[in-house]
């Protein structure tokens, strides 16, 4: 493999790997304290990239403010999809079978709403308009102002998510809703506010997610639906608790998506059709040998049951 | 307006009536009665659609004595050529590639949903299996979409003729494959109904209620499980080799988690564990499909910029949602069953 394609596809490692943490972290938050595989946190990416196309095509060319308008959207779908459905399931004694259709039928609302809002409004592969800019370059090594956007804020938030969990009282009370929903009951936590919250963080992640993806590739109504096998690999790999071996899992599967897959391309001629099955494949192997993932690894870490 | 022909149009949803039935059915048997949670549907019809375009591309020529043309890359046209030629003058051919055809489909999706059962002994947690079914019907998608050797890669195979192809007559030729989706739909229906009632079909059900007991009554339940896994997957093969026949060409994009979901409407809509209710929700879909689809017509022509397809899917997600809190029974609630015993039972004690 020519060195100038490996330092491109490490590059992308860390810029995409840093976009799945972010989403992957959402699915783990969901999965703790909510006990619900979330499969419509795909359309809270999507919502949160189309908010913030809509606020660049408005003028708006500030990062920040684009941003700030996808944690909103994302963070205000997630919740509607809480308050609306996930909630009213919880009263009756439902099998997590009926949870899972539940959140597969809040994405394919979501999804198809923004596919009637994008074909009515013509907003089929936009790019969010921010101008690509080049601010490094030294050989093969090039970095452009996205990666300069994407990775610090990927950091930030995932940093920012951490202290929230570990220092806060609301991320206390999230922990303890992961361990134990009764006993947090019993207590006197407020079950439901703590819900809510921990749904508008969550949805907030992927807006931002979103937003960070339409920077750098156009946005599409199933943007958000084509990565969530890799998301869910991603959080798969930290076992669906931990929190740093999500982290890390997001790493692995973009570096298996680009690097690995690059490598086998160059070297086994293996056709770059096939680079959707990675995360498959990582799933499958995952869930059949070692099902806890990486958190017996790095146990006293970041273990969101500990 | 639109001119609907009507007989057209209920020759066409009986037919996807009929083809859905089969796969309402078979999830009905996995999961309505063994609770074994099938997301991977998708990849159990997709096995049967591929065979069908493997089969009428290699199978045929060779079973009505034709060479076989390599049906992909700059040979594609002559191939499809004799496909149809073949269609249109070897009937007899071509029912025999039909039967094979589901023949093959039933035993390999058979075999891959027995396999693919025993996952469920390795995994942690049991709603795993599902991720694990669903994430399997992606990677062979891929993986048939990626390589020539099956159906040309993304092109798909076009001209998958339904056997009655070789009648002048469309409507006529219609008409017969309605009636052969519904046999089989028929036949499917009370196999199942037999096997619910059966002694193998109730110790499912204790199954699904709970999973200890049952194997404290000394039965051997991933056996069980396997076991109607592969015949599940078999009902629902068949149902996708005429899901492609219907269609007449398969594609790889038509075998995505949607039409995994669809199923999973069906059931939920008409009722879990209840065999009528899945027919039911297979009308119902069926109907709902065609509608979308006029609807869809006629709201173009009248000059609107709404896209009603998309509309489908919303309110397939609403129709979800709602039968799961406020009827999550179905319209068709599973009824308690009576089996033979019980009917001599009762009539002696009428006596």
């Amino acid at each position: 493999m020519p060195p100038a394609l490996l330092t491109t596809s490490l590059v992308n490692t860390i810029q995409i790997g840093s976009l799945y943490a972010l989403m992957a972290l959402g699915i783990t938050l969901t999965f703790s304290v909510m006990k619900l595989p979330n499969f419509a946190h795909a359309e809270y990416v999507t919502a949160g990239a189309y908010a913030a196309l809509i606020v660049s095509l408005s003028g708006v060319l500030n990062p920040l403010v684009i941003m700030a308008a996808a944690f909103i959207v994302g963070a205000l779908s997630a919740l509607i999809s809480q308050l609306a459905v996930f909630k009213r399931l919880e009263g009756k004694e439902v099998s997590l079978y009926t949870l899972i259709l539940s959140s597969f039928a809040v994405g394919l609302i979501i999804r198809y709403i923004l596919f009637l809002m994008a074909d009515y409004f013509n907003l089929f592969d936009l790019r969010i308009g921010i101008p690509l800019t080049i601010v490094f370059r030294d050989g093969s090594l090039i970095l452009s102002n996205l990666f300069a956007w994407v990775v610090p804020t990927s950091i930030v938030l995932v940093v920012l998510l951490t202290l929230l969990l570990n220092a806060t009282p609301l991320g206390r009370e999230m922990r303890a809703l992961a361990n134990n929903v009764n006993l947090a009951r019993v207590i006197g936590i407020p079950v439901e506010r703590v819900k809510n919250y921990t749904w508008l963080l969550v949805g907030g992640l992927a807006g931002v997610a979103g937003a960070l993806w339409g920077l750098q590739t156009a946005v599409h109504p199933l943007m958000g639906w084509g990565a969530i096998i890799s998301v869910f690999a991603a959080a798969i790999l930290g076992g669906l608790s931990s929190f740093s071996g999500t982290i890390l899992g997001a790493y692995v599967v973009a570096f298996s998506e680009n690097t690995v897959m690059l490598f086998l391309n160059a070297n086994f001629g293996v056709d770059l059709a096939y680079k959707p099955a990675i995360p498959f494949i990582i799933i499958i192997a995952v869930l059949l040998i070692r099902p806890q993932g990486f958190t017996n690894l790095i146990r006293r870490a970041g273990d969101l049951q500990r | 307006m639109i001119n609907i022909d009507i007989v057209a149009t209920a020759i066409a949803v009986l037919t996807l009536f009929g083809i859905y039935s089969l796969m309402a059915i078979s999830l009905n048997l996995e999961y309505g009665v063994a609770g074994v949670p099938n997301f991977g549907k998708a990849l159990f019809v997709s096995i049967g659609a591929y065979t069908a375009g493997i089969t009428y591309t290699r199978l045929l020529p060779l079973l009505s004595g034709f060479e076989v043309i390599h049906p992909c890359g700059p040979t594609m046209g002559g191939a499809l050529q004799l496909r149809s030629e073949i269609m249109a003058t070897q009937p007899v051919a071509g029912f025999i590639n039909l039967g094979l055809t589901m023949l093959i489909a039933a035993v390999i999706a058979g075999a891959v949903g027995f396999a693919l059962s025993y996952v469920t002994l390795r995994l942690k947690e049991e709603w795993f299996l599902a991720l694990v079914l669903l994430v399997g019907g992606e990677t062979v998608r891929i993986v048939v979409r990626g390589a020539d050797d099956f159906i040309c890669s993304h092109n798909g195979i076009s001209s998958v003729a339904q056997p009655f192809y070789f009648l002048d007559d469309p409507r006529t030729s219609s008409l017969l494959f309605m009636l052969l989706a519904l046999a089989l739909a028929l036949l499917a229906y009370l196999y199942s109904e037999r096997l619910i009632r059966s002694p193998f079909g109730r110790m499912l059900k204790g199954l699904r209620e709970n999973e200890d007991v049952t194997r404290g009554l000394g039965k051997g339940i991933s056996l069980a499980r396997a076991q109607i896994m592969l015949i599940g997957s078999a009902i629902a093969a068949v149902g996708g080799a005429l899901f492609a026949l219907n269609t007449g060409f398969v594609n790889t994009n038509d075998f995505v988690v949607t039409l995994t979901l669809d199923v999973w409407v069906m059931v939920v809509l008409g009722g879990i564990g209840n065999n009528r209710g899945a027919l039911l929700g297979a009308l119902l879909i069926a109907l709902m499909d065609r509608f979308t689809q006029v609807g869809a017509i006629a709201l173009n022509m009248s000059g609107s910029d709404v896209e009603f397809n998309y509309v489908r899917f919303i309110a397939f997600g609403i129709i979800l949602i709602w039968m799961l809190r406020y009827r999550s029974a179905g319209l068709l609630p599973e009824s308690r069953l009576t089996t033979g015993a019980h009917d001599v039972v009762r009539r002696v004690l009428e006596k």
